[in-house]
């Protein structure tokens, strides 16, 4: 159970060797989604100041165009980037390899064609009205059966580890394994197969975007934050012991959140009530989580920047923090009533999926990919153009997008101004909005050409093979990795 | 940036997975050392789950409202429905069922009593006039001719002193003196109770000569 330094070593090349065909055809295809499901946004995000782009052709009218790309964002890119990273942690935790990885890739094939025929669907005019779950009906079907393999692959390779002990971002994953089907399969239950009726239908929409984004999203993203941060400074989780509770608190609480969505729609009063508590309990396992994460980062500051996968953890780590105070400020429902359906209401979700968990794959791919493939990047200058644009984007959309938001509501509580003279208000700031998503695509096609180069077969020569020194134990620093 | 760019690209990492996991094991279990003697930490976490528990269920409490599918608004009435509560009544609204029962016959529902035969109380000087004289023609009752809003009365109205007790007849007195467009200060208890004792000895009927010696 203890083996000697080279030994382990030589499990992880074993390990990451077995991960690494499933891994790549995951993120691969991620890596198309964002780049695809970004440029679908972009023009979203341009048809709001541009009413007259691309206004004539039915397939790519806002209407169909924007939950298009959000979906192809949501189920392309984020599921498919969460099963390579999970599958691959889950892997490296339980020291065993990943069994029979062909499985995976053919699990791989059909979520891809359920999520290609789903986006294809939603712009053919085939949407369903419910956010999220806009793909026709028979995709949800073979969403399903494709997550099965993959979800039950990541449960197997954890009952079958070779670890006495499991880690936090076991916790993490496990748990999500299991939400994702639990949430989704009841909301197509609930609203595609058997629509209940009337207000109900509402409530579970909410229930589940919700859930997706705090039962799903922030666990994946979680997992690689406990994983990374004492993996690369080389220090143990401050508080470890509070983990736990963090975790437990987290999962209950946020599964009730979802209510808060609902604050002044026609449902029972007693539902956003709900959500609205529970985000307040939630703030107790958003503190646990900063005071394990931020304390274990807490002077080593500089050793974090020097690491491009702890940058984009610190961001992810900040984007988790900034999604939960949005989360409970949305809550309040003085506030719900100024921004609720402005720009400011959309960033919660955009912070909780794109910068807590977008960024945390971000970082986990820059660790991951040259251990599965053996090579370095190939252009040092993308790296800096990735990271750059991504920091540059998520400061340009949080302040531009919170200044526009606020604008807005106050503007639409004002029943003097017309809402002719609303919408030419915020042209502004939809242009700017525009230029802040461009920036960040421009980022995910660096992030793109990269991955190319290093994991394409046909041009991997130029790329110099990396090299890893055998990681040190992990030693109890005195006074360190303590309070 | 990095001013090395090595450094950027292949990641290197700084503990084993085994020893993560195992060293993390291990701290599970165990609490930090107290480094100075006192932990605030675990206080702190604990104050901070009392305040959120508490103050959440002080919020659910008041804004479930019963957890009612059919109240959309959190700003409804939180009464449950059917549930009663006392509701003050002032001495005119009592004093209705005392006029029902007991004045009703002469002076009728709509205080406008009988032409010729019993005068009305409505805009009446006597009924929203002196409380003095019209609680001694309640006590001791009223005989011989009378002028009302200008008509001449001649009739004899009972007194009811014995049967009427002292609230009964500032409610009643009350009634009158804020129905039908009427608007006089209300009678109290008090007042009777003191006329009552002022004309003990009485028990002749009133004239409206001697009543209008009053003030």
């Amino acid at each position: 159970m203890n083996p000697s330094a080279p030994n382990a070593r030589t499990e992880q090349i074993e390990i990451d060797a077995s991960a690494r065909w499933p891994v790549l055809a995951f993120f691969g295809s991620a890596l198309l989604w964002l780049l695809l499901g970004g440029v679908m946004q972009l023009a979203a995000a341009m048809q709001l100041h541009l009413p007259d782009f691309l206004a004539d052709c039915a397939w790519f009218t806002h209407g169909r165009l924007a939950p298009a790309a959000q979906n192809a964002l949501v189920y392309g890119w984020g599921m498919n980037a969460a099963f390579a990273f999970g599958l691959w942690l889950m892997a490296r935790l339980s020291a065993t390899t990943l069994r029979h990885g062909g499985w995976l890739f053919v699990a791989a094939k059909f979520w891809n064609l359920g999520v290609t025929l789903g986006v294809g669907g939603i712009l053919a005019g085939w949407s369903t009205s419910f956010e999220l779950l806009e793909m026709p009906r028979f995709v949800g079907l073979l969403l399903l059966a494709a997550y099965a393999m993959i979800g039950v692959w990541a449960v197997t390779t954890f009952s079958i580890r070779n670890t006495e002990n499991v880690f936090a971002s076991q916790w993490y994953l496990f748990g999500a394994a299991f939400w994702f089907p639990w949430l989704y399969a009841v909301a197509q239950v609930m609203l595609v197969r058997t629509p209940v009726r009337g207000v109900i239908q509402p409530v579970v929409n909410a229930w589940y975007v919700h859930g997706l984004y705090a039962l799903w999203f922030v666990p994946v993203a979680l997992a690689a934050a406990y994983y990374f941060i004492p993996k690369i400074l080389g220090k143990p989780v401050s508080n470890y012991y509070l983990a736990s509770l963090g975790f437990w608190w987290l999962a209950v609480s946020s599964a009730f959140a979802g209510g808060s969505r609902l604050i002044g729609a026609p449902v029972p009063v007693w539902i956003p009530t709900l959500g609205i508590v529970a985000n307040m309990l939630v703030v107790v396992g958003v503190v646990i989580v900063a005071l394990n994460l931020l304390g274990t980062l807490s002077g080593r500051y500089a050793a974090a920047r020097a690491s491009l996968t702890l940058r984009f953890i610190l961001l992810s780590v900040a984007g988790f923090l900034l999604a939960a105070v949005m989360n409970l400020a949305l809550s309040m429902r003085g506030f719900a009533a100024i921004v609720q359906f402005t720009l400011l209401d959309g960033l919660r979700d955009w912070l909780t999926f794109y910068v807590c968990f977008s960024t945390a794959m971000f970082g986990a791919a820059y660790f991951m990919l040259p251990r599965l493939t053996g090579r370095e990047w190939r252009f040092a200058g993308l790296i800096k153009l990735h990271f750059g644009a991504t920091a540059l984007g998520v400061v340009l959309m949080i302040v531009g997008l919170a200044a526009a938001g606020w604008t807005q509501g106050r503007l639409l509580n004002d029943a003097a101004v017309p809402f002719a003279d609303i919408t030419k208000a915020l042209s502004f700031w939809f242009a700017y909005r525009t230029v802040a998503l461009a920036v960040l695509l421009l980022g995910h096609l660096a992030f793109l050409i990269n991955f190319v180069g290093m994991a394409c077969p046909f041009n991997s020569h130029g790329n110099a093979p990396a090299t890893f020194r055998t990681p040190p134990e992990l030693g109890l620093v005195k006074g360190e990795g303590h309070a | 940036m990095s001013s090395n760019d090595s450094q950027l690209r292949a990641e290197q990492s700084g503990a084993s997975d085994d020893s993560i996991q195992q060293v993390h094991a291990g701290l599970q279990k165990q609490k930090p050392e107290k480094a100075d003697g006192y932990s605030m930490l675990p206080l702190v976490l604990l104050g901070l789950m009392c305040c959120a528990v508490f103050f959440g269920s002080i919020y659910m409490a008041h804004y479930s409202l019963r957890f009612d599918p059919l109240v959309y608004n959190e700003h409804a009435n939180r009464a449950k429905p059917g549930a009663t509560a006392v509701v003050a009544l002032t001495r005119a609204q009592l004093g209705k069922k005392v006029y029902d029962t007991t004045c009703i016959a002469c002076h009728q529902a709509n205080g406008m009593g009988v032409p010729g035969q019993y005068p009305p109380l409505v805009a009446s000087e006597w009924a929203t006039g002196s409380e003095e004289r019209i609680i001694r023609i309640v006590l001791h009752g009223l005989n011989g001719p009378i002028t009302v809003e200008g008509k001449d009365y001649n009739n004899v109205m009972a007194p009811l002193g014995g049967a009427l007790k002292d609230e009964q007849i500032a409610n009643a007195l009350s009634y009158v003196r804020a129905s039908w467009g009427n608007n006089a200060p209300e009678v109290t208890p008090e007042t009777v109770a003191k006329v009552r004792a002022d004309t003990a000895g009485r028990t002749a009927f009133w004239t409206s000569a001697e009543l209008l010696k009053l003030p």
